[in-house]
């Protein structure tokens, strides 16, 4: 790991909780848990603040990316994970990432060279441009972008996408020589640059081996996708066979789809479970009347009567192989024939290295690296990217470039390249089932498709994009892992029993020394068990968090200061709710008449003495705007009616009416926001008109 | 634990009315528990006398908030030492011990007291407690299957149960059961029926005549000859 | 020998009939003395109850010496919610001197159902310990094992309740008193008879005689409120309805049919030793119920 993304985790673990699976599953390391809860909160371009922070074009991530993080994601154990890439693309959208300029000034003298305008190589000279150095991407095709543009057909990431990524390095100052292919490194140093880095990709397309490959009609993957993304339509005739089971199989079957081929049969050697595709690509495939048969293997081919006659055999599953998968055996006399017109080639690529660069090349044929400096045999040549991994994701590859870097910047600042362990505190454990069950069951919402006639007719894009509603739904699934409640104060605690009696999700416990534990792994951060706590002894753990209602509520107070404007009456409404209905945004916006709105993460984290706090700094009347029922933590409503009681109780006997305090609900239909709060805003101006005259009789 | 019980705000109010500076003085174990007087109720108070004051125009108080483990040793108290000097009052939300301790410890301030001390009971769920002991000094639970008729039983009789019990509950409170009801259901369970039908004396009062002392210290000659 | 006219009835085979009169709130006497001679003559006995439900009254000694002067038999009624043991002592001493004997001895009922809510609730004994009391000073002794100069005797009752929804628990405080000194029982009001003939197998087991409460009724809602509020009283639904079933102004006469028809039965069937009524306010009707439930005992 390099210094950069090790410190990003530190200052996770220090700032802000403890890091989620879904973060260190990232290869980037992500502050996923972050930029969902910015999402929750409608706060857009907050959020595409954090992804660019972890990201250098998020834009191709939300598109492509194969989201290990929706693997690790915890809520998995509840139902379905949730959809972070969509969330992703949602932010990239709406967060308005397309307007971003990129500025960069040249710091350093020296220049640094990248071979291969791939993801590695873009993410690459993205990060040493800010960092100061002049840099050089060498690309031998004419197009930009590696596999981004050769490798993954349009309709998954369209070229615009590519090209904006491309234009904002260009303007950061990044020079670009396309139709350049490098054919000694040696030039390269002669030409003045200090360090090289080497990304080439993996294009060489692995051969089948079998008899008659070299036949007309058959065409490996790589290349097929490659003329088909540069604009050509190679002819395939009616009916197309692919093999192969990973994503290049699928784009291949699909794009041949979108080029008017009416038959198309993926031919995979395992069964479905053991297929490397993503299961999305693999069910959209199928939509779009892909044909798969499993536990076939071609044996060997000869072209006939101006077709392909391909002779497979039946395979079944027998003894795992070094990488656990199960090795396909053939059955003995089950072979038969189909015909094709054309048959492409998808079962692996591997990177093609020149000799000329001298480089130590290892197993698969890739470029072979020291792990943590990604430095090769020469000096001062760097290799990163599917050239030394064999064909990976487009993240991993963005994680190689940033890594190459920042170990470049370390190799010409002459920096001794530490080793930084993994940052302490990550948090991983299993939901407990006590747990588990008092979690609602939401459906995860998929990000909208284009139904599947629409999209073989073209490339479009297959996925859209969520609208708001859907988008903060979704995000407030998160169950927030690691950002939950911790006893600080362990002297304070009186063990009076609170925390676990009203904690919806029997998280708390006690120890057998008798002492209360909060698992940070369990706790589902509703943050009921730290207002509640009676001796204060609980807080969140991220200090944001706690910081959050105090902070929001003296500026609210200020800004009202300021304005003047009367009856004051304050709102602390749940932001959570707030842009997901937009039920309140408009009054957000206009300051409404006196009306000042406090946004709080959940409305079960205000306490009485924020309410009274309001009161105190002269608000006429309080209201409080939650989610209900609809809150995504369970029991939520319960707890503030009882503080709104309990407040309630100690106005009267300070000689203040009950009513200057009230609660609403944002999402209950029937209610209708703003009539209510004209309502109130009517009742409360009454009362202040009573009590001045009230006033005016004494004396 | 003790449970105790905070006394309304505008009771409070007109206690604190002739000081100017007040220490509101929380206690970390009993009032805690039973969300009386812990460093929440002790904030919570702060934040309602302040906005009380706000709004009445006249103020004159300010308040200082601190919360000590415990208020009824001494040694606890040690660290307000300081702040006494700057305040004119404490009002304790500590139990009645708490309050009668400050105010030995620290005799030349006023020490008031923030809530009404109720009995030693248990809590049946979150925010339900009940009496459970009234500290008779006499426990007969032995003979009772574990229910004390002297708090559970209205009349406190032990030789019960009375006329007054209707379907299982107290005349005096119909929320209540009726404590010889349980006794007797316990006892049935135990197969200890005997001990129901046997006569109880009247209790020995004597132990009650406040205030009580119990001596745990031994008094030891050291004379000069012994080791 | 008996140590009064109303145990020597106790010790014979007479079907009994006793009454209680609850005193004047207040220091005017004159009703309950007009009460006290319209039925001296008629019942065996007199009780004057003792700040009955809690409520605070002309106590139940001074209306017992009235009775006394009046020439009729009384019986004190002595509860534990307003006096220590001393005080009760010192009460008995006082009720012996002047020749009432008979005591009938009560927990009480607690302070809450009462008018004076606030008041401090004395319990110092129970209804077993003040039996066991009574008959320790019978032997020469007060409770602090002093010896008493003038040894009281003393006819001792307690209450009962054998319509108690839940009984066992009730027959094993019966139990402890009769062990403890009681010679006679009134019970709590009897509404369904079947009730008291299952008390009866079980209570015909030990030598105490039983009289069996009856309570006067003069409306199904009076019915309804005595069994929400008093102590000790469950009206059953057959009783409510026929009480409601009535035009109005015929409740009180209702009442009264159903009172004389309980004791009429009672008598017939010998189910007990005799019945004690409760007018509960409406004593000058009491005649008129011995009356309908002819023949009954009366004054000999």
């Amino acid at each position: 790991m390099d210094n950069y993304q090790a410190s990003r985790m530190r200052e996770a673990s220090r700032g802000r909780g403890l890091i989620p699976p879904c973060q260190v599953a990232c290869p980037l390391h992500m502050e996923i848990g972050e930029y969902v809860d910015l999402v929750a909160q409608g706060k857009v371009m907050e959020a595409l603040q954090v992804i660019r922070d972890g990201n250098p074009f998020p834009s191709i991530c939300a598109y492509v990316c194969t989201h290990p993080c929706e693997d690790a994601c915890r809520r998995s154990q509840v139902d379905k994970p949730i959809a972070i890439r969509a969330l992703k693309r949602f932010a990239v959208e709406f967060g308005g990432d397309r307007m971003i300029q990129l500025e960069a000034e040249t710091k350093q003298s020296e220049k640094v060279a990248v071979v291969g305008s791939g993801p590695a190589g873009l993410a690459c000279a993205y990060y040493l441009r800010k960092l100061g150095y002049p840099v050089t991407i060498f690309e031998a095709y004419s197009e930009l972008g590696g596999m981004l543009r050769v490798g993954i057909p349009q309709y998954r990431l369209p070229r615009e996408v590519v090209d904006t990524e491309v234009q904002r390095l260009i303007h950061m100052g990044v020079e670009i020589k396309a139709n350049t292919r490098v054919i000694s490194l040696d030039l390269l140093f002669d030409m003045g640059y200090k360090a090289v880095f080497i990304t080439v990709g993996a294009h060489q397309s692995l051969r089948m081996g079998i008899e008659g490959e070299e036949s007309p009609g058959v065409i490996d993957g790589a290349t097929f996708l490659r003329e088909v993304n540069l604009g050509l339509k190679p002819s395939l005739g009616e009916e197309v066979a692919v093999v192969g089971g990973g994503n290049v199989a699928m784009d291949a079957a699909r794009a041949a789809v979108r080029l008017g081929v009416s038959k198309v049969n993926i031919l995979y050697r395992r069964s479905r479970a053991e297929m490397p595709a993503g299961p999305d690509e693999i069910t959209q495939a199928t939509e779009e009347g892909v044909e798969t048969m499993f536990l076939v293997a071609p044996t060997k081919m000869k072209r006939e009567n101006g077709r392909l006659s391909v002779t497979c055999v039946r395979m079944e599953l027998g003894e795992p192989d070094a990488g656990g998968r199960r090795r396909p055996v053939p059955i003995e006399d089950s072979e038969f024939n189909m015909e094709f017109d054309t048959l492409i080639t998808a079962i692996g690529q591997a990177p093609q290295i020149s000799e000329n660069f001298r480089l130590r090349i290892g197993r698969g044929s890739t470029i072979q690296v020291d792990p943590v400096t990604l430095t090769t045999n020469r000096t001062g040549v760097f290799a990163g990217g599917d050239a030394v991994t064999g064909p990976a994701t487009v993240t991993q590859a963005l994680a190689s470039g940033r890594q190459a870097a920042f170990r470049i910047d370390d190799y010409l600042r002459h920096r001794y390249p530490l080793v930084d362990r993994e940052a302490e505190g990550t948090l991983s454990g299993e939901l407990l089932p006590k747990t588990i069950e008092m979690i609602r069951k939401i459906e995860r919402l998929e990000p909208p498709l284009l139904p599947p006639e629409a999209r073989t007719k073209e490339f479009k894009a297959v996925e859209l994009i969520y609208n708001w509603e859907a988008a903060v739904d979704e995000a407030r699934r998160c169950l927030r892992c690691g950002m939950g409640a911790e006893i600080l104060f362990q002297d304070k605690c009186a063990t009076c029993l609170t925390c676990l009696r009203v904690c919806p999700y029997h998280v708390p416990y006690l120890d057998e020394a008798g002492t209360i534990q909060i698992p940070a792994d369990q706790c589902q951060a509703c943050g009921i068990c730290v207002t509640e706590c009676p001796a204060r002894a609980i807080v969140l753990r991220k200090p944001s968090d706690r910081r959050q209602i105090d902070e929001e509520l003296e500026h609210a107070l200020k800004s009202a200061a300021e304005s003047k404007s009367k009856p004051l009456i304050i709102g602390f409404c749940c932001q959570y709710g707030l842009f997901g209905t937009g039920a309140l945004a408009s009054l957000w916006r206009e300051g409404k008449a006196g009306i000042w709105i406090v946004p709080v993460l959940c409305v079960a984290k205000l306490e009485g003495e924020h309410i009274l706090r309001a009161f105190e700094m002269g608000a006429e009347g309080v209201f409080i705007a939650g989610c209900g029922e609809q809150c995504s933590r369970e029991n939520t409503a319960f707890w503030v009616l009882q503080r709104v009681e309990k407040v309630r109780q100690a106005l009267v006997q300070i000689g203040l009416e009950a009513e200057r305090l009230q609660t609403f609900n944002l999402r209950a239909a029937e209610e209708n926001i703003a009539q209510a709060l004209d309502t109130f805003t009517e009742q409360i101006g009454g009362l202040c008109l009573a009590s001045v005259i009230k006033q005016e009789v004494k004396s | 634990m003790i449970v105790a019980e905070q006394k309304p705000v505008e009771e409070i109010r007109r206690v604190i009315a002739p000081y100017e500076r007040v220490l509101l003085l929380g206690c970390g174990t009993c009032v805690t528990v039973c969300g009386a007087g812990g460093e929440r109720e002790v904030s919570f108070l702060n934040s309602a006398l302040r906005v009380a004051q706000a709004r009445s125009g006249d103020g004159i108080h300010s308040f200082s908030e601190y919360t000590v483990k415990r208020q009824c040793d001494f040694e606890f108290l040690d660290v307000l030492a300081d702040k006494v000097n700057e305040v004119d009052a404490i009002l304790s939300l500590g139990c009645g011990i708490g309050v009668q301790v400050v105010a030995e410890r620290f005799p030349d301030i006023p020490v008031l007291p923030g809530v009404n001390t109720s009995f030693m009971g248990m809590a049946k769920e979150w925010g339900v407690w009940d009496e459970r002991c009234a500290a008779c000094g006499d426990c007969r639970l032995a003979e009772t299957a574990g229910i004390c008729p002297i708090t559970r039983c209205t009349k406190g009789i032990l030789n019960g149960p009375c006329a007054g019990t209707k379907n299982g509950k107290c005349e005096a409170n119909k929320d209540m059961d009726c404590a010889w009801i349980l006794i007797y259901k316990r006892l049935e369970r135990l197969q200890q029926l005997e001990k129901m039908r046997r006569y109880y004396p009247p209790r020995n009062f004597r132990v009650i005549p406040r205030p009580r002392r119990i001596v745990k210290k031994i008094d030891v000659d050291l004379g000069e000859d012994n080791g | 020998m008996a140590n009064s006219l109303f145990e020597e009835k106790l010790n014979s085979d007479v079907f009994l009939v006793t009454t209680e009169i609850g005193p004047p709130k207040g220091a005017d006497v004159s009703e309950m003395v007009h009460h006290m001679d319209l039925l001296k003559d008629k019942v065996d006995a007199i009780n004057v109850t003792d700040h009955q439900s809690s409520v605070m009254r002309f106590p139940s000694l001074g209306g017992c010496l009235l009775v006394k002067e009046r020439g009729g038999e009384p019986i004190l009624q002595i509860t534990c919610r307003d006096r220590n043991r001393l005080a009760i002592q010192a009460d008995l001493l006082l009720a012996y001197s002047r020749d009432i004997k008979n005591v009938l001895c009560l927990t009480g009922d607690s302070i809450d159902v009462g008018d004076h809510k606030e008041a401090k609730p004395v319990f110092d004994l129970d209804s077993v310990q003040l039996l066991r009391m009574a008959r320790e000073m019978e032997s020469g002794k007060d409770m602090g094992g002093n010896e008493l100069r003038g040894v009281p005797q003393f006819c001792l009752g307690a209450s009962v309740h054998p319509e108690a929804d839940f009984i066992e628990p009730q027959l094993i405080k019966f139990e402890k008193k009769v062990i403890a000194g009681a010679q006679f029982f009134q019970t709590q009001g009897i509404f369904d008879l079947e009730n008291l003939r299952r008390f009866m197998q079980y209570a015909s087991q030990f030598n105490v005689k039983i009289l069996a409460g009856i309570i006067v009724l003069a409306s199904a809602r009076m019915a309804r409120y005595m069994n929400d509020n008093v102590p000790g009283i469950i009206v059953s639904q057959a009783i409510i309805d026929e009480l409601a079933n009535v035009e109005k102004g015929k409740g009180l006469q209702k009442g009264v049919e159903i009172a004389a028809r309980l004791m009429k039965t009672i008598r017939e069937e010998n189910l007990c030793h005799g019945v004690h009524i409760m007018a509960v306010g409406n004593e000058r009707i009491v005649p008129d119920i011995l009356e309908a439930a002819q023949p009954v005992s009366t004054h000999r």
